[in-house]
């Protein structure tokens, strides 16, 4: 079975289309930056993008994603041929601007959570941006600079629209 | 990948020194022990020189600092970084005393056969405060050695040298100044450590300590780069997974394999004393296996909420007197008192709830066992597995990984020890991730808490005696052998938080030891969310008793000491940003304090109530660790303190019904999100220049803070966490 993950094609073993995605992306191609947590689609570490879709991915069976397209933390940023960062994704930058993280391990599914949002609604207003945060646990208590990053990011997106540069 | 300390040959050099040479090369190597006082720090040092030998000594020094010829300067870290900013903060210190570029610096995990890795590991919020000395010291040698070098390569005195941003220049002759790496090439094995630790820095000079640098972790952790233990991988590598108790105080009794080896992907059934695992060649597979073992569980006493907070209630197991000024208990009925309160305050179990969960990757090899482990404590890791493979502790080697949270149960060697059982079973490197399940039901919890707190006032509203007596379930004990419980009498982690900081001419607090039948322990802050919910809840109680604004009584109440003055300050600053006095319509504001850690803190939170809901809208925090080596690194982790421990005050209680966990994953537990996050406001403030600890000491006000805005808001005084209305 062929998964496009970062517009990279992988084969994997099609032995059993019921496998979670999240162990698929982890054990099986070794993508790690998708984060475990719950196991049970609640906490949010595990969330990508399907088709720009904020997915949880240890609750979505392998079959589900056949033919679409994943966007893992790996694929944010913009990388050489040897996979070494050049640029990062502006969310990236947002969120190292404002010193989100503590630990990080939910930042992943923080950061996917915020960019599908971004991409339906590009312009939030600050109660958009918490309805739309507040299904993604954060242990370490990131939620205020969570939010300010998540609203710098729109800005940010939104000059580079404008300015025509690529997301 | 691995390099053992077999692999480096030491030299001694006069004064106990050592100098050495490495398998891999071109670098300088700084070591000394943790704890060692620096005149007996070692010096290592490893170049490129094929075929040097300077033969070999049993003690290789532990490596602290590595300076590459690319002049890439490396902190080897002997502490955990679990979110809470400790290598950046280390890192500044490091850069600092060194005089290098910040981005000069990385800052990499130690192992525990090469690097300083400390016994006591990552927790109660020691790190800055322990390593600051040791630290500064050990930075400002490695620049005199870096300075001496570059003076007889330049066949200049030292005094016309300057060492800055990682070069060392002559004066009047930037042309020809040498970075550290090109002073280590040139160097060969000539070092010169001198006689005596040089001068540090003065405050004024600091570059780095007290600014607000970034955190040296991020990049790595937002692109996915960084590896955490549940993300550890390596050839030829098998998941394995072990069962655990149905019930809190469960023993495994029999096990079978019954049908698990017949499991999809199933490699081993490991059955072993009080041990039954699965190794399989997926997680899924092997966790499905385990469901398939016949075991047969002595399943220990069928506890219920009523049971548990029975065993755990003052005048239960055994009480020792922690703080004693006068004679407190006589004195609450003295003449000079006009009046007497009396309350009583719980703090329930609770979990730890990290994110990532318990995770292990082990490889027991004939020669040496090599561990990376998400841990807070790789030497405990270290002397547990030797303890359990049967192997000396100098051939394991523990590296802990970069934790997704510790908050205290990543101090559990469970993981390690499982993966290594299943690993030394099947001769495989074995990884051990826990379930959310495992999580909640398997290993320590936060202990319950009973506070019974009485005083006597006198007519002119002052606290004449003070009495609290505190029961809790064990928090540092579980660590601890039975000898030293005897000795200690009190457990220290259980009182961290309980001796009163205010004043009165009669004050005693007394802890009673009520340890479960299951295992309760560290907890962010230990027993601080707790002592410090009782105390400031009860100090508002005896304000409002006293007719007093609760402020202005505390600050009658401050001991005329530095303590008193530092209190006094966080007191007043956090109620001046919150505009104590007059808060917004349909709001009240509750405040609360406490010094931990030697960080005094205090928090004024902004209530109202929606309903049954109870919002927290701001909280206003003032904050003074003595120096903040990382301003926004305080700020941060002040705010995360102040939300974990919302989550406490409003929602966290693990239940227990028949001797069981009922959660098995967030829907039954679940943790605050965005939309009940306060906004808050952190002043933080510098009073002097020694720093003090941070990753804990402000959880402690914040479920005090929010109980007593709750009552100045509606009269009703919840003495229960979390707060239920």
């Amino acid at each position: 079975m062929q998964l496009t993950i970062n517009g990279q094609a992988y084969t994997v073993d099609d032995g059993d289309p019921n496998r979670l995605l999240l162990y698929v992306i982890r054990d099986e191609l070794g993508l790690t930056g998708t984060k475990f947590g719950c196991g049970a689609g609640i906490c949010g570490s595990c969330t990508l993008l399907v088709d720009g879709q904020a997915t949880r991915s240890c609750i979505t069976p392998l079959s589900a994603v056949a033919g679409r397209e994943i966007r893992t933390l790996e694929g944010l940023a913009e990388t050489d041929a040897q996979g070494n960062v050049i640029a990062l994704h502006p969310i990236q930058q947002a969120f190292i601007q404002h010193q989100v993280p503590q630990c990080s391990w939910c930042m992943n599914g923080q950061m996917m959570t915020a960019l599908a949002f971004l991409a339906q609604n590009p312009h939030p207003t600050e109660e958009e941006v918490v309805e739309a945060m507040s299904r993604n646990y954060c242990r370490c208590g990131c939620y205020v600079r969570i939010k300010t990053a998540v609203l710098a990011t729109a800005e940010m997106l939104a000059t580079q629209d404008a300015t025509g540069g690529a997301a | 990948m691995t390099e053992t300390r077999k692999d480096r040959r030491w030299r001694p050099t006069r004064r106990g020194f050592l100098i050495g040479l490495g398998a891999t090369g071109g670098a300088l190597l700084l070591g000394w022990q943790f704890g060692v006082p620096a005149a007996r720090l070692k010096l290592a040092e490893t170049f490129a020189k094929p075929g040097a030998s300077f033969g070999s000594i049993e003690a290789a020094p532990t490596v602290w600092f590595t300076v590459a010829p690319d002049n890439v300067v490396t902190l080897h870290m002997p502490k955990v970084e679990m979110g809470q900013g400790i290598y950046t903060a280390l890192g500044q210190i490091a850069a600092d005393e060194l005089e290098l570029a910040w981005e000069q610096l990385q800052v990499v995990s130690a192992d525990t056969l090469r690097g300083p890795v400390d016994s006591f590991g990552t927790t109660g919020s020691l790190s800055v405060m322990t390593m600051w000395q040791p630290l500064r010291e050990a930075a400002a040698t490695l620049r005199q050695m870096l300075l001496t070098a570059a003076s007889q390569q330049l066949g200049l005195p030292v005094e016309q040298l300057t060492a800055e941003m990682g070069v060392v220049t002559p004066q009047g002759a930037p042309d020809r100044a040498l970075t550290y790496g090109e002073i280590v090439q040139n160097a060969g094995d000539k070092w010169e450590v001198p006689e005596e630790t040089p001068p540090l820095k003065t405050p004024a000079d600091f570059r780095y300590i007290g600014q607000p640098m970034p955190r040296v972790d991020f990049r790595d952790k937002l692109t996915g780069v960084a590896r955490y233990g549940l993300d550890m991988r390596m050839d030829g590598m098998l998941y394995g997974a072990a069962a655990y108790a149905p019930t809190v105080a469960g023993k495994l009794k029999s096990a079978r394999p019954g049908d698990a080896a017949n499991q999809p992907d199933v490699v081993q059934v490991v059955i072993e004393d009080d041990f039954a695992g699965v190794v399989a060649t997926s997680r899924p597979a092997a966790e499905a296996a385990l469901a398939k073992l016949e075991l047969e569980w002595d399943d220990g006493p069928l506890l219920s909420m009523a049971d548990i907070a029975n065993l755990v209630s003052v005048g239960q197991g055994n009480a020792t007197v922690i703080q004693k000024r006068g004679a407190a208990h006589r004195q609450l009925q003295a003449a000079e008192v006009s009046r007497q309160v009396r309350a009583e305050y719980r703090t329930p179990l609770a979990a730890h709830a990290h994110l990532e969960p318990q995770a292990a990757l082990v490889h027991v090899r004939e020669d040496r066992v090599e561990a990376w482990v998400s841990t807070q404590t790789p030497q405990l890791v270290q002397k547990t597995l030797a303890e359990v493979l049967g192997r000396d502790t100098e051939e394991i080697q523990v590296t802990a990984t970069f934790l997704g949270g510790g908050f205290g149960r990543k101090a559990g060697t469970e993981a390690a020890v499982e993966a290594a059982r299943l690993s030394r079973a099947t001769g495989k490197p074995v990884h051990v991730g826990w379930t959310r399940a495992k999580e909640f039901r398997a290993g320590y919890l936060r202990p319950p808490t009973h506070h019974v707190l009485q005083a006597g006032l006198t007519p002119d509203g002052r606290v004449h005696a003070y009495e609290h007596q505190q029961a809790s379930a064990d928090v540092a004990f579980l660590f601890l052998p039975a000898a030293f419980r005897l000795v200690a009498g009190a457990d220290f982690g259980a009182t961290r938080g309980a001796p009163w900081q205010y004043a009165a001419p009669h004050v005693r607090t007394v802890a009673w030891r009520t340890p479960l039948p299951f295992p309760t322990g560290w907890w962010r802050g230990l027993g601080l969310l707790a002592n410090t919910f009782a105390i400031e809840s009860f100090m508002d109680e005896l304000a409002y008793a006293a007719g007093e604004d609760p402020l202005t009584f505390r600050l009658k109440h401050l001991p005329e000491d530095e303590t008193g003055t530092r209190l006094g300050r966080v007191l007043q600053t956090a109620a001046d940003l919150a505009g104590w006095g007059s808060p917004s319509q349909g709001r009240a504001l509750g405040i609360a304090a406490c010094m931990d850690a030697g960080t005094a803190v205090a928090q004024v939170a902004e209530v109202s109530v929606e309903g049954k809901r109870i919002r927290v809208h701001r909280v206003h925090c003032a904050i003074d660790p003595g120096l903040p080596i990382n301003p926004d690194g305080v700020a941060a982790q002040t705010q995360g303190a102040i939300i974990m421990g919302l989550s406490s005050t409003l929602l966290e209680r693990v239940v227990v019904e028949n001797g069981r966990i009922v959660h098995s994953n967030f829907d039954t537990y679940p943790l605050i999100t965005m939309a009940d996050a306060p906004d808050v406001q952190v002043e933080v403030i510098r009073s002097g220049d020694q720093p003090y600890g941070m990753g804990e000491p402000p959880i402690g006000p914040i479920a005090a803070a929010v109980a007593n805005g709750l009552f100045a808001l509606t009269g009703q005084r919840v003495r229960e966490l979390p707060l239920v209305l």
